[in-house]
């Protein structure tokens, strides 16, 4: 396994030509009056004909669709109109994976990704009793019957351990909320753009203890699209692509009912192995990332990521935070458009939208200057996954 | 404040000794006897080494807090935690009988069942200090 060098030979083949995404503000408020502009399959035909437009291209040109995890592959196809061949149904992490494979593979030319999900509107239900088999007591995350039974519960024991392992402190983590928000204030998509202060985050309240509710994600309906295609044949495009220089993917799975060591070690055992993978293949390192996009469905992703991809040391994330700043006010900005926390939550989605315009130069007040590198990570449910997007 | 309902468990084939022995205060542990790892929670094959050659221990229900937090706005509140046992796996539980404050890491706990409105018995731990 030593030599092997994953992905390596799919360095710089693929681009995003094209991002689209609903309206998420209107949407919002719409749902928070009682009303339900769209289903999951509505939000993500919008945003389908906005990547499309976006990218300049004709739907007749699309072969390939990646459909996301709430809409049914072969319905998003009859909704679309379209009859590829060759697709499949994954989160925006594996369906770029697997679309970059699709594509260098011949297996099909330009592939739209689309998500769409009316989880407000909808009442979908990510903790609770009813999540997800809870009671089975052995369902993944899941442990129902001691009361277990949502995401929060998760990482709040995660950040206990981590806070008691290395001395960061809620004050500490409170700079993420600060950071995103000066971030959404300055997006005119985001949904929150109310600017906050430490002081403002430590006087919100508990919900699972140490995390306090501007830790937690938004929950909104909508939907984002986009259209990848080989690197050449987007360079020959109207639009300016983002190329995907470096991905990576490494599981934490055989342990995930008590959480070893995804919460013992904090992803890092996989952060480890994706470093390598994705910054070796981009020939490029964590000193040439112009900004970072990490999926913060909590606030807590970010020191862990930063630690865990080689941005600063282990236990190091409150001295980064300190020193070096993680907003576009100072040092490496992180999640340029407020991400999960304060632009939209749509899985890790959106944060591919921001990243192909951060090196398009499109983000207007929020632009990273010089953008070179930007970097994906998610690190949940036992999957740490990377993307170092570039010219 | 109202009385804790705790949301039943579904035994499968698999964890049905687990409650059984729980039911007689035993905390059961699934012990791999080709590796000679225990581990969490209990499987018909070993996920350390792939074997299928496995036994039921009985654990000492001694352990440490690994990590926890307190679901205050919960009613009643409750401490959920992850709790390190003497025989070497980490499970997620409830700290019980303990001042919610001052719980730290590292602290030593003892198992101590509760039993639900359904009649299962949820192992649950306390602060050593706490047990006669």
């Amino acid at each position: 396994m030593s030599d092997l060098k994953p992905g390596a030979s799919l360095a710089g083949t693929t681009a995003m030509v094209g991002v689209g995404h609903s309206d998420w503000i209107a949407d919002y408020a719409a749902v928070r009056g009682g009303t339900k502009p769209h289903d999951s399959f509505g939000y993500a035909a919008i945003a389908f004909n906005r990547a499309l437009a976006d990218a300049g291209i004709d739907k007749s040109e699309i072969n390939g669709l990646v459909s996301g995890p709430p809409t049914a592959h072969e319905r998003m196809c009859e909704v679309l109109g379209i009859d590829p061949n060759w697709g499949t149904q994954a989160d925006a992490m594996m369906g770029i994976q697997a679309a970059m494979m699709a594509i260098a593979t011949g297996m099909c030319e330009v592939v739209a990704l689309v998500y769409g999900n009316d989880q407000r509107s909808a009442a979908v239900n990510y903790g609770g009793s009813n999540a997800a088999g809870g009671n089975a007591f052995l369902s993944y995350i899941y442990h129902a019957p001691w009361g277990f039974t949502s995401q929060g519960a998760l990482y709040a024991i995660m950040l206990r351990r981590f806070m008691h392992d290395t001395g960061f402190t809620e004050r500490d983590l409170a700079e993420v909320a600060v950071a995103q928000r000066l971030h959404s204030s300055l997006n005119p998509h985001a949904l929150m753009k109310k600017r906050v202060t430490v002081d403002d985050y430590m006087a919100t309240h508990y919900v699972c203890e140490p995390l306090h509710l501007l830790d937690y994600c938004l929950i909104n309906d909508g939907g984002v699209a986009f259209i990848m295609m080989s690197a050449e044949r987007a360079r020959r495009g109207k639009r300016k692509p983002a190329v995907i220089h470096g991905i990576g993917r490494h599981d934490l799975s055989r342990e995930a009912t008590s959480l070893e060591p995804r919460l013992t070690n904090f992803y890092r055992p996989a952060q480890k192995k994706v470093a390598e993978q994705a910054f070796n293949m981009a020939g490029a390192g964590p000193k040439d990332i112009s900004c970072l996009q990490i999926y913060d469905s909590f606030s807590v992703h970010i020191p862990l990521a930063l630690e865990g991809y080689g941005y600063c040391g282990y236990g190091e994330a409150a001295k980064f935070f300190r020193d070096t700043g993680i907003s576009l006010a100072r040092g490496l900005p992180v999640n340029t458009s407020g991400g999960h926390l304060s632009e939209s939550y749509m899985q890790g989605w959106n944060h591919q939208v921001e990243a192909v315009r951060q090196i398009r130069g499109e983000c207007g007040e929020r632009q990273v200057k010089d953008c070179r590198f930007v970097h994906y990570s998610s690190d949940v449910a036992g999957k740490a996954l990377s993307i170092i997007y570039g010219h | 404040m109202s009385e804790r309902k705790y949301i039943e468990p579904q035994p499968s084939a698999e964890t049905q000794p687990f409650w059984d022995g729980a039911k007689q205060g035993k905390l059961l542990v699934r012990s791999c006897r080709s590796c000679d790892k225990a581990h969490w929670y209990p499987r018909n094959h070993c996920p350390l080494c792939g074997s299928r050659d496995l036994e039921w221990i009985e654990a000492s229900g001694k352990g440490e807090v690994y990590s926890y937090s307190y679901m205050r706005r919960a009613d009643p509140p409750y401490v959920m935690a992850y709790v390190t046992l003497a025989e070497g796996p980490t499970m997620m539980t409830n700290l019980v009988e303990c001042d919610a404050d001052k719980i730290r890491i590292g602290d030593k706990v003892q198992v101590k069942f509760i039993e639900t409105s359904g009649g299962v018995h949820l192992p649950m731990f306390t602060p050593q200090s706490a047990v006669p």
